[in-house]
């Protein structure tokens, strides 16, 4: 999937968050969304996901405007919003089943304990999601996304609720992801654990494109632009 | 296809989270039989004064007990974000609204097939061969108030006072509702046939076949907006 984001705006009221934005991205694109508090980022993943509509400016996936009334195009779409978009009162093998049936995708039981399995859930399958712990509802989230495969998947602030092997599962699932061509768009404010992983940066301040550079190593031009948004303690 | 398929797996996920935490049929039940009881005690029906006052009073207890359900109808979806999750799926609005006004009939049905014959031991009517009269004209008025309760439910889903709101906006639009259950309730028990009344009944299937078609058609953008 190609994505083609054309002069894109939002404006709550009087207030635009986010304001004559354009972007291409490209199969297989990992890119770091950063930003300040209120920069933006997650308007821009809300718009790119459909929850929201443009003010002004279009989306277009492999060249089709992108717009809520296309379902078959939601369907390539996920969004992992950690320990969010789950059922407290069912169980987690329930949600799989839920959300795979959904998507329209047969998974079979042994799909959803493999996928269980491979975010560390394998044990807590027939647990509520009520029962488990932040960190585990975002590792069901994981393995939600692992079983949807989506080609565009949106990532918010994952790493707040993640312990050690948790943050590795994500990332090993997002590199994953990109090998397959998917596109992930991750917003963090974990900025050296998120460029490690992503190949673009991209930077918003004040809900306009301020950076969009491919990663090098070093990379001057981001510490700059960095530096005007964040204090060096942030980093 | 896809919508009914969409609709019956919305459903199968509403009956589950309902049979484990039991929050709306329980509170609806004894909501409804607490009603009655105050119902009871307030009036003493003469037997010729059943007639008018029973639909009435009958149709008040579904609406406030109604009102309830509609009240915690799109409770999971405010939990974890979960309208979003279901807003970024492929799922079509369509699906959503029938999932949801079939859900709420299921549960109105249920508390009115206990409510009913309590109303006739309470007040004491020997009328129990109209029963299934008065069930069909029930039925038909609770599917027209689970459709647009519905709507109303998804309207107000993102106000601030939803609880209070909900009602306000659904009563007034309930009238050719309740005077059409009514007026058909009236004369079974009167006449023990619906008679020149079948008006009031055909009234009643053009409102749920109208707002069944519209909350269809027009729950996606209502749901987003």
């Amino acid at each position: 999937m190609r994505i083609t984001i054309d002069k894109l705006a939002k404006a709550y009221g009087f207030l635009w968050a986010l304001k004559d934005l354009s972007l291409d991205l490209a199969p297989g694109e990992c890119v770091a969304l950063l930003g300040a508090n209120g920069a933006g980022k997650t308007t821009l993943l809300k718009l790119l996901a459909g929850l929201i509509t443009p003010t002004t400016g279009a989306i277009r996936l492999d060249g089709v405007h992108f717009s809520r009334s296309m379902p078959q195009l939601r369907a390539r779409i996920g969004f992992l919003a950690p320990a969010d978009h789950i059922y407290e009162n069912l169980s987690a093998r329930e949600n799989l089943h839920f959300f795979t049936r959904l998507y329209n995708r047969n998974a079979a039981s042994p799909d959803l304990d493999a996928a269980l399995e491979q975010v560390g859930l394998e044990q807590r399958g027939d647990e509520l999601v009520a029962n488990l712990s932040s960190g585990m509802k975002c590792r069901l989230s994981i393995a939600k996304w692992l079983l949807l495969e989506p080609e565009l998947l949106l990532v918010d602030e994952p790493y707040g609720v993640l312990d050690g092997s948790g943050i590795d599962t994500l990332e090993s699932f997002l590199r994953r992801q990109c090998a397959r061509g998917s596109i992930v768009i991750m917003a963090s404010h974990h900025v050296s654990r998120v460029l490690n992983l992503c190949d673009r940066a991209v930077i918003l301040s004040h809900g306009r494109l301020t950076f969009d550079e491919s990663k090098q190593q070093p990379w001057p031009t981001f510490d700059k632009a960095f530096g005007e948004f964040l204090p060096s303690s942030s980093r | 296809m896809t919508l009914l398929r969409q609709a019956l797996l919305l459903l199968w996920k509403d009956t589950l989270l309902e049979l484990r935490r039991r929050d709306s049929l329980l509170t609806m039940f004894f909501f409804g039989t607490l009603l009655l009881f105050v119902f009871n005690f307030a009036f003493d029906l003469a037997p010729d004064k059943i007639a008018t006052m029973a639909p009435g009073l009958l149709w008040l207890a579904f609406l406030f007990t109604g009102t309830l359900g509609l009240a915690q109808l799109f409770q999971a979806e405010r939990e974890n974000h979960c309208l979003d999750a279901l807003l970024l799926s492929p799922l079509e609005g369509g699906a959503l609204f029938l999932a949801k006004a079939a859900f709420n009939l299921i549960l109105m049905v249920l508390v009115e097939i206990v409510v009913i014959p309590l109303f006739w031991i309470l007040f004491n009517l020997r009328l129990w061969n109209l029963l299934p009269q008065i069930f069909l004209v029930t039925l038909l008025g609770t599917i027209g108030f689970c459709v647009l309760g519905t709507l109303m439910s998804a309207i107000t889903l993102r106000a601030r006072a939803r609880e209070l709101l909900l009602p306000l906006v659904l009563f007034p639009l309930m009238i050719p509702v309740i005077l059409a259950t009514i007026r058909c309730m009236e004369e079974v028990l009167r006449t023990g046939q619906f008679g020149d009344q079948v008006a009031w009944l055909r009234l009643l299937l053009g409102f749920d076949v109208i707002f069944l078609t519209a909350g269809v058609l027009i729950f996606d953008w209502v749901i987003e907006s």
